[in-house]
């Protein structure tokens, strides 16, 4: 081997190494957050940026489909889950770290429509809830697997809505797709959690279903186990702590186990 | 065990009627781009080529939401078809057809712009000199001579259809029966917590028929070569 060549495949090795180092070195912090904490959970990111954290990226999409990617080993340090079932299986499959594992917000169902829909409804056993569509659809996360869409099929089928209005369903992907498609007026009515309902100036809240109707709405938090660094550690205090707090609650969350939290 | 379950019978049967109609639709208006593209001249016709091309560089997403847009209830053309014939396209199966002519059109007008600009343009000047008006010489010479391109676009897109996704749950959900077809069902089966197995098959079955559109598109595309070789 010349001279020459060796040199040449010496700065490629070189190239080589920058290149795997790299990356690594500039990591940032990937947080798999429940599709209906997107405004929340960005402003609490930013915030805490400002502050000197470290930067701070976001996936949202339903629970359902933060949960498969990280079984299929997607690179998140933290994963927020619109309900327990989801963070369940993860925890089943040893995929977030011990003891990380805490409830960390409540919510509320409700029913929404456009903003200029006149539908009015009470929402309780037997309500005329088909009648009042009439025609129109009522958009809802997907009821097999999506929190929003589980809680959602629970409360209608124990106000015994669910078989009379289950023809009407459009499923959507995520919480924030049911949304689009109130807003845009293109679903009747639609259900949501209160929180993205007073994100949208373009839908209104027709009614919240009764809390005794569904499953309690918790957002369990965690980190992923093997993807918990320092950084993902510290942003993980940040959020259980008092400063996410007032940001959750401005957004209308509930804070589970506020006394534990007090850190 | 490889019986195929109503689930997946649904959603495969559904499919090919997405499919079937999405081409079928779209034929015609594919073959008058590809008319236009391959045969005129004028100012602009970067900008229509451009135009045809998008949904293959657009992300599905982004297709999916101008559909939404404009064909849904609230939307200017969906609106239209509502007042005035009671069509509605959102939420339906046709919708799901519109999205997926859209994402395969570009596959369709590239195919059979390139079986056009391959027909041998003094076969219908001699045709026109035999006293042939313009749109005989069309329908007469030069539209068998690209059928081998169109029955390639026509297969290619028809591939594409089937598995048409992102356009499709953004423009008009996941509703079983109505536009859950094999992608949204394989979705919908990631998504479920025992779903893997499902999902698998699934996609065994959306490879299987992929395959055979490409394959019959590849056989087709070999007997245009070997037509304009010889």
């Amino acid at each position: 081997m010349t001279q020459t060549s060796r040199r040449v495949l010496l700065a490629l090795l070189t190239c080589l190494v920058l290149a795997m180092a790299g990356p690594a070195q500039a990591k940032d912090l990937l947080v798999f957050a429940a599709a209906s904490l997107k405004n929340a959970a960005e402003d609490i990111g930013k915030a805490y940026e400002a502050s000197g954290g470290g930067k701070v990226n976001y996936s949202f999409a339903a629970s359902s489909d933060l949960a498969k990617q990280i079984e299929n080993g997607a690179p998140a340090g933290i994963y927020i889950s619109a309900d327990t079932k989801w963070m369940d299986y993860l925890t089943e499959r040893k995929l977030i770290a011990a003891d990380s594992r805490r409830d960390l917000l409540g919510n509320r169902l409700v029913l929404i429509a456009p903003a200029d829909s006149t539908l009015a409804i009470k929402l309780a056993a037997g309500a005329p809830l088909a009648q009042a569509l009439g025609d129109g659809k009522l958009a809802m996360a997907d009821p097999d697997s999506v929190p929003a869409g589980r809680y959602g099929k629970a409360a209608l089928e124990s106000l015994q809505l669910w078989s009379s209005v289950e023809p009407a369903v459009v499923r959507a992907k995520d919480v924030r797709a049911t949304l689009t498609f109130v807003e845009r007026g293109e679903a009747a009515a639609g259900i949501v959690y209160a929180t993205d309902a007073m994100v949208s100036k373009k839908v209104r809240i027709v009614d919240e279903f009764p809390a005794s109707s569904h499953p309690k709405i918790v957002y369990p938090i965690a980190l992923i186990a093997g993807q918990d660094d320092a950084a993902a550690h510290a942003f993980y205090d940040y959020l259980v702590g008092p400063k996410a707090r007032g940001v959750f609650l401005d957004y209308g969350f509930s804070i589970i186990g506020a006394g534990a939290a007090t850190n | 065990m490889l019986q195929p379950t109503d689930l997946e019978l649904e959603a495969i049967r559904l499919s090919l009627r997405v499919a079937f109609w999405s081409v079928a639709c779209s034929l015609p208006v594919a073959v008058a781009v590809a008319w236009v593209l391959a045969r005129t001249r004028f100012p602009g016709k970067i900008l229509l080529d451009g135009l045809v091309h998008l949904p293959l560089v657009v992300p599905p997403v982004v297709v999916g939401f101008i559909l939404l847009v404009l064909f849904g209830r609230r939307g200017p053309i969906g609106g239209w078809l509502y007042d005035t014939f009671g069509i509605t396209i959102i939420f339906t199966w046709k919708g799901a057809a519109l999205a997926a002519a859209v994402m395969a059109f570009p596959l369709m007008v590239r195919a059979i712009r390139l079986s056009l600009e391959a027909v041998d343009r003094r076969l219908e000047a001699a045709a026109r000199t035999l006293g042939a008006r313009r749109f005989d010489v069309f329908m007469t010479v030069t539209l068998p001579l690209m059928t081998p391109g169109i029955l390639a676009g026509v297969v290619l897109a028809f591939a594409r259809s089937l598995g048409e996704f992102g356009a499709t749950i953004t423009f008009v959900s996941n509703i079983p029966g109505e536009t859950r077809t094999i992608p949204v069902a394989i979705y919908t089966l990631t998504q479920t917590p025992d779903g893997d197995v499902g999902a698998l098959r699934l996609s065994i079955i959306a490879v299987i028929l992929a395959l055979i559109a490409l394959v019959a598109s590849e056989l087709l595309a070999r007997r245009v070569n070997a037509r304009i070789a010889g």
